[in-house]
C-alpha cells in the first residue's frame, strides 16, 4: 500500500493534552490578573498607569512562559498569539474588580 | 475638590461584609448545583414521541463520532460502518432523513417536566442570588459613600456609580455600595473560586457532550435550531458529511510520524 509522506505539520493536536494547558494557561493568567490589582492597588496608581501595570504584568507572565517552553510555542499551545496573547481582554474586569478592592482597602478607608 | 475622609468604621462594617458576604454566597451557590448535579437521576422514557427522540439523537451521535473519528479504524471497519449508516436502500440514515418534518407545536411538548425543572432549578441558583443581593445591599447600604475608584470616569456614570448619594458636585470617582456590588459581580469572583476549589473533573468533558448538553439547554431558543422542524435536513447533510470522508488509517502513517518525531528529538 502507497503511505503518503508526512510532514511535521501534518500531526494533530492531542485534544486532551492541549485543554490541560489552556487550562494551566487560565489559572496562571488569573494569577497574574490578581498580583497585578494588589501591586495597583497597594501602590495607589491612578488612571491610565494602573492598566498600563496589567499590560506590564500580562507581558511579563507571556514571557516567562516562553522561557519555560523554551521558545517552543507550537509543542503546547496551537498558536504563539494563542498562547501569549489572547486572553487579555477577559481578566481586565478581574483586575480592575481586584484594583478598586485593594486601592480603597489601603489608600482611602 | 478636596479628598473626602471617610470613616474606618465604613471599611470594618460595610465594605468588607459585603465582599464575604458575595464570596460566601458565590460558593455556596458552588456547592448547591454539586449537590443539584448528585440528585439529578436518570429521566425515565415516557412515551413514544421520546423514544423516537432518543433514538434520533443517538443515530447523531453515532454518525458525528464516526466522522471524528474515522481515522482509528482500518479501512474495512470504516466501510462497514458507514455502509450501515449511509448506504442507499438500507441504510439507516437514509431511512431516517424520510421522516416528515415535525410539526412545531408538537415539538414543544419536548419539553418534558423534568427538563423543565432542571432549567427552573438552573434558574433559581443564579438570578435569585443575584437579586437577593442587589436587595440586601441597597437596602441596608445606601445613602452613603463607600470608596474611590482609582480611574477617571465621565459625568454619566454618575447616575450609575452614586446611586442614593444626592451630593451634586461630589468627585464621579467616590462610589456608592451599590457599584461595589456591581464590580464584585462582574468581577469574577467565579475564577477566584475555581481558583481556589480547582475543578479537576470538568477539564475532560466530551466534546459531543457539551454540544448536546448545550442544545438541551438551548431548547427555548425555538427558531435557531433547525432540527427541530426538520431533522430530515440534519440527517441528509450528515449523511453527505459521511460520504465525502477521506478515510486514512492513521496506523499506516505512524511508522513516519515515530521517525519524524526521533529524529527531532535527537536533534536537539
Amino acid at each position: 500500500m502507497e503511505e503518503p509522506k508526512v510532514e511535521l505539520d501534518d500531526l494533530e493536536v492531542n485534544q486532551e493534552r492541549l485543554k490541560l494547558n489552556t487550562n494551566q494557561l487560565k489559572n496562571l493568567r488569573v494569577y497574574g490578573s490578581l498580583n497585578a490589582g494588589m501591586i495597583a492597588g497597594i501602590l495607589g496608581m491612578d488612571g491610565w498607569i494602573g492598566i498600563g501595570i496589567y499590560v506590564a504584568i500580562f507581558l511579563i507572565v507571556s514571557a516567562c512562559l516562553a522561557i519555560k517552553m523554551n521558545f517552543r510555542v507550537k509543542e503546547y499551545f496551537k498558536s504563539s498569539y494563542d498562547a501569549y496573547y489572547s486572553g487579555i481582554g477577559t481578566d481586565l474586569l478581574l483586575f480592575l474588580m481586584i484594583w478598586v478592592i485593594f486601592h480603597n482597602l489601603v489608600n482611602i478607608l | 475638590m478636596s479628598d473626602i475622609l471617610i470613616d474606618d468604621r465604613i471599611r470594618d462594617w460595610v465594605f468588607l461584609p459585603i465582599i464575604i458576604v458575595m464570596f460566601m454566597i458565590q460558593m455556596f451557590r458552588g456547592l448547591l448545583t454539586k449537590y443539584m448535579d448528585n440528585k439529578k437521576t436518570t429521566q425515565k422514557v415516557t412515551s413514544k414521541a421520546q423514544v423516537a427522540e432518543m433514538i434520533d439523537k443517538n443515530i447523531t451521535q453515532q454518525s458525528q463520532r464516526l466522522a471524528r473519528l474515522h481515522g482509528l479504524l482500518p479501512d474495512h471497519s470504516f466501510k462497514m460502518k458507514r455502509a450501515h449508516l449511509c448506504d442507499n436502500k438500507s441504510g439507516i440514515l437514509t431511512k431516517a432523513s424520510e421522516k416528515p418534518a415535525k410539526d412545531p407545536m408538537q415539538s414543544m411538548s419536548m419539553m418534558n417536566p423534568a427538563a423543565m425543572a432542571d432549567m427552573l432549578k438552573q434558574n433559581l441558583s443564579g438570578i435569585v442570588f443575584m437579586a437577593l443581593q442587589y436587595q440586601w445591599v441597597s437596602y441596608f447600604f445606601s445613602g452613603f459613600v463607600i470608596g474611590k475608584v482609582p480611574f477617571p470616569l465621565t459625568q454619566k456614570f454618575r447616575s450609575m456609580l452614586q446611586r442614593g448619594v444626592d451630593v451634586q458636585n461630589l468627585d464621579v470617582r467616590y462610589i456608592s455600595s451599590i457599584s461595589i456590588y456591581f464590580v464584585l459581580l462582574f468581577g469574577g469572583l467565579q475564577k477566584i473560586q475555581q481558583l481556589m476549589f480547582g475543578d479537576d473533573t470538568d477539564e475532560f468533558v466530551d466534546d459531543t457532550q457539551m454540544q448536546m448538553q448545550m442544545q438541551m439547554m438551548g431548547m427555548p431558543t425555538m427558531p435557531s435550531f433547525g432540527q427541530q422542524n426538520d431533522p430530515g435536513k440534519l440527517f441528509i447533510a450528515e449523511r453527505t458529511r459521511l460520504e465525502g470522508v477521506k478515510h486514512t488509517f492513521e496506523l499506516n502513517k505512524s511508522q513516519d510520524k515515530a521517525i519524524k518525531s526521533l529524529k527531532r528529538f535527537l536533534n536537539q
